[in-house]
């Protein structure tokens, strides 16, 4: 018999994986998920998926995942479980015990943005209430922390003005370092709707995208420019726009401060970003910069969603502010079909950023330096609070290298595999003395860790996230948790382990707590979301359904006006030289998401094996590498190795990969260097090496024959570098 | 266009997509209804509380007009039109239930059972299932056919099987591929009788150009296209 089992129970709740946020049914057979549908009703996708969360779900029933709580005394020991309560004391006094040894500081957290509003804010209650301090970091600092801080200085908000939606009634879509259709393949496809219905496409990415040509869908203009040129392109576009005068006077005169408007136009008009200029910098054509900035003006309605190719630089809140400025100029903010839009990477990364997971500011982005701010929250929590601002990420592993800083609560992240320069924060991970890592599986970090709490897989808790269209959406739990707690009672296990008692009766309470405590979601509350589903902060007495679109009428800044940020291009101190000739930028694959902890543990890597480093015609013969040959990839910082793939989609001097696998190690070679406002890594630009790899002792494949020897160097001797012959000393 | 998608609900499904616009007056079945101008009569009668059987529409793709199953009486037309793809009148006189709609009806849903496979009539749920059952018929009068009975299930994907045995050639996975995900993976090969759903250049849906976002699998009225994970015993065909 062919009729398929019919699932006898449904939850709806939201995809764990992109930004996006679609709603799905989580339809169990006998108390077994058996398959993910999409939930027509969801706002965020309105019945269509992807690959990843309409399939690759069955990583939550994985044999990797930890289903008891684990402790050992040092890292080079083996694990022991234990149980609840005996991991939360061993924690609970490692940590009290470095804090009593170096003071109050010594310790911090990391919080996640694959954790729920409601764990991600706990954390944050956990550091500043419990551990005394405000060394309290997320992930968003490795991806969008650029866009908080660049579009809170434009705008006011660092978050998307539109919903999704709004792009269908876009005449110009301007696509910035982003790839949606892999990345965030459910809003790609609105984005290919649109553009089949009529609308004028503008990309800007160093790869010739899905994005910019694929069946029916075309980009107009497609500015493939040199990796770590976007502030010079933007502003050369913005210099268009000021020169051939296109911009939006009555808007700006309105709605912006005609003086600082006079400041900007004064810097991009100069002669230096014209775009006969700027083209020769970024290697493009100055004809197709005058066109994308022509298209983009004239709208009527023009839309810019942008991702990690504009944050991750050395000025990566800086091409933020571009974007900020150029639809202040052309009047494309507050109403349907336009404005600036970040298509955050994780499920919850607006959420991560909007709940206080940060050392300088509270939820609803308030700073613990303000008295009154601060009083909100010692009134709510009873306890007094730290007015000085905590350690960043990067800031705790320095500190942990010169015996600062000695113990980190790590919820749902993987620094160690995520972060760049991994050898420097393997180091500062070692020097620690009381490392919890509360995740699915044992990743990379947890090598690094003292306390292992397994934690829950959004299929097994309820809370909330908070998609990048700003919209909350229900988090429902469909099976129990397999190691028994939720992550949010884990948070608060571990709270009152060391000695801050706290209770909740349900994650509802955690949200009821957030609302009271951060105006822009005053209004949320689980009863609101299971009424209307899901709801777009601001949600307040305003706006008790929440707010689609931002910045109808003004500004929320204090003098509710726009402002223009003066955006000088300074080239990131990452260049090629003799020896690092090429550019490498990293980016990512539909099936895979992330370091790919859970695409990984799915049938997601059919498609997806391993990590591709995809390089020009030109550029591969130039050194012996034919398409499929290992290729050994080497930067300042380390090197590694993966497959080689001849490809039309990079220009000549760039190489492109993507970082899902652990073994490939791609942030061995990435940069140290990083935005100059928030510390957000430059994952885009690495000057990079590229060689042959077949030499003795490692299989056709490449792969070490000695199972021990890692990814040590290869002897390069045999290596073919015969037309730079000069160059085989860089492997040495 | 936008505030349409947001009126999709996963309550029913009105057959085809949600027009906003000016809102005229007709009568289903003896009762007036108001629908926006430039909506199916398919979409007017889910609105006055009918259930229409249909196949190939469905409210996330345009209409498309194949199945012949949705046949309605309007007052003054002639014959009988499809009520997906006529669009409402100020005005218009519908009726979606009569002797020889059933007749038709009947005879359509006995030509697509006469190419399915029998022992999968029974217990199944799919929409087709649900179409059998809402129009009376369990068995057909034709002599068996071997046609879309021998064609090897398409496995190579490992998430979600197609079987053609099952597949009616509605084309509604082909129209989601293009309308909802925008991707062109698939296509109808061939013509007539012998015309079959294909993936890519007639390539197993693993190695054509596929990106599994499920959109086919969604809409497929048969289960022809269906998840794997339906399936914990494997597949075999009824």
């Amino acid at each position: 018999m062919a009729n398929p089992i019919k699932p006898d129970r449904s939850v709806v709740t939201t995809c764990a994986y992109c930004g996006v946020g679609c709603n799905f049914k989580a339809e169990t057979h006998q108390g077994r998920i058996v398959r993910m549908t999409p939930w027509k009703d969801g706002k965020a996708n309105h019945g269509h998926s992807c690959i990843k969360g309409r399939f690759a779900f069955d990583y939550y029933n994985h044999a990797d995942r930890i289903r008891k709580p684990m402790i050992r005394d040092s890292i080079s020991e083996v694990w022991h479980e234990v149980t609840w309560e005996q991991a939360f004391d061993f924690a609970a006094q490692r940590f009290r015990r470095i804090q009593s040894r170096y003071g109050r500081q010594a310790i911090g957290g990391v919080s996640s943005s694959r954790c729920t509003n409601e764990e991600i804010f706990l954390t944050q209650k956990l550091v500043r209430a419990v551990f005394g301090n405000n060394n309290i970091d997320n992930c968003a600092r490795i991806c969008h922390s650029p866009t908080q801080f660049g579009l809170s200085a434009t705008v006011g908000w660092g978050a998307a003005s539109q919903h999704f939606d709004s792009i269908l009634q876009a005449d110009v879509i301007m696509v910035v370092g982003a790839n949606p259709t892999e990345g965030h393949p459910v809003f790609g496809s609105l984005l290919k709707r649109r553009v089949r219905q009529g609308a004028k496409l503008i990309v800007l990415d160093p790869r010739q995208t899905e994005t910019v040509r694929s069946p029916h869908v075309r980009a107009d203009v497609h500015l493939a420019l040199r990796p770590g040129t976007n502030v010079a392109v933007l502003d050369s576009i913005a210099h268009v726009v000021v020169r051939e005068k296109l911009y939006n006077e009555a808007f700006v005169r309105e709605r912006c401060e005609w003086e600082e408007f006079e400041h900007w136009a004064e810097l991009v008009g100069s002669d230096r970003y014209a775009p006969e200029a700027i083209g020769p910098v970024a290697g493009l054509d100055p004809a197709d910069i005058r066109r994308a900035a022509r298209l983009y003006a004239s709208g009527p309605n023009s839309a810019i969603y942008y991702g990690l190719g504009v944050t991750e630089h050395s000025q990566g809140s800086t091409g933020v502010m571009c974007l900020g400025n150029l639809s202040l100029a052309c009047g494309m903010l507050g109403r349907e079909g336009v404005g600036v839009n970040p298509l955050r990477g994780q499920g919850n990364v607006q959420g991560g950023s909007c709940l206080g997971s940060w050392p300088h500011v509270f939820s609803g982005y308030r700073f613990v330096t303000d008295d009154e701010v601060r009083g909100s929250f010692e009134a709510e929590w009873g306890v007094a609070l730290d007015a000085e601002p905590g350690l960043r990420l990067p800031n705790m592993f320095d500190a942990a290298l010169t015996g600062h800083f000695r113990g980190m609560f790590i919820m749902g992240e993987d620094p160690v595999q995520s972060d760049p320069n991994q050898g420097h924060t393997i180091a500062a991970m070692s020097e620690m003395e009381c490392v919890v890592v509360q995740d699915l599986f044992l990743n990379e970090t947890a090598r690094y860790a003292h306390v292992f709490l397994p934690g829950s897989s959004s299929l097994e808790k309820d809370g909330t996230f908070t998609g990048a269209e700003r919209r909350v959406n229900r988090v429902r739990k469909v099976v129990e948790p397999l190691a028994g707690l939720q992550d949010w009672e884990i948070v608060v296990g571990l709270m009152n382990a060391m000695g801050y008692k706290c209770h909740y009766d349900h994650a509802g309470q955690i949200l009821d707590e957030i609302a009271r405590l951060s105006p822009a979601y005053r209004g949320l509350s689980f009863e609101l979301l299971d009424r209307v589903g899901s709801a777009q902060w601001p949600c307040d007495e305003h706006a008790p359904e929440g707010t689609e679109v931002l910045h109808r009428e003004r500004f929320p800044r204090a003098n509710g006006r726009g402002t223009f940020m003066l955006t000088e291009y300074v080239p990131t101190r990452e260049r090629v030289t003799d020896q690092h000739p090429l550019l490498l930028t990293t980016g990512r694959i539909l099936s895979q998401y992330n370091v790919g902890t859970q695409t990984r543990r799915t049938a997601n890597s059919r498609w997806h094996s391993e990590d591709i480093l995809e390089i020009s015609a030109e550029d591969a013969a130039a050194r012996g590498i034919k398409d499929g040959d290992m290729a050994w990839l080497s930067s300042r910082f380390g090197a590694t190795q993966l497959r080689a793939r001849i490809s039309q989609r990079v220009n000549p001097g760039t190489v492109y990969t993507t970082f899902h696998h652990a073994e490939t190690r791609v942030n061995v070679v990435t940069s140290d260097l990083s935005d100059w406002a928030t510390n957000c890594p430059e994952y885009k630009v690495t000057a990079v090496e590229v060689a042959l790899v077949k030499p003795a002792g490692f299989d056709e494949y490449g792969r070490s024959l000695d199972r021990h020897a890692g990814l040590a160097a290869p002897d390069l001797s045999t290596a073919t570098t015969a037309s730079h012959p000069g160059r085989q000393e860089v492997h040495a | 266009m936008w505030s349409e998608l947001r009126d999709l609900t996963d309550a029913i499904d009105v057959g085809t997509p949600p027009r906003s616009g000016e809102s005229i007056s007709l009568s289903v079945d003896g009762q007036t209804v108001r629908v926006p101008r430039g909506s199916s009569v398919m979409l007017a009668a889910a609105k006055a509380g009918r259930n229409i059987p249909k196949l190939c529409a469905t409210d996330t793709l345009e209409p498309f007009g194949s199945c012949r199953l949705c046949l309605v009486e309007i007052e003054g037309a002639r014959g009988y039109p499809a009520s997906c793809t006529t669009l409402v009148a100020e005005g218009m006189s519908v009726r979606t239930e009569s002797e020889a709609l059933t007749r038709i009806r009947k005879g359509v849903l006995e030509l697509y059972l006469s190419d399915f496979p029998a022992g999968d009539v029974a217990d199944g749920w799919s929409e087709f299932h649900q179409a059998l059952q809402q129009v009376g018929i369990t068995s057909h009068p034709y002599a068996p056919l071997t046609s879309h009975q021998a064609v090897a299930v398409d496995e190579s994907n490992p998430y979600f099987l197609f079987d053609p045995a099952k597949c009616i050639v509605c084309s509604r996975c082909v129209r989601a591929c293009e309308e909802i995900q925008g991707t062109f993976a698939l296509t109808i090969d061939g013509r007539g009788f012998g015309s079959k759903v294909a993936a890519g250049q007639d390539q197993p849906f693993f190695e054509s150009d596929c990106v599994s976002c499920g959109a086919c699998v969604q809409t497929c009225p048969t289960q022809a296209l269906v998840e794997k994970s339906l399936f914990p015993e494997g597949y075999h065909r009824g």
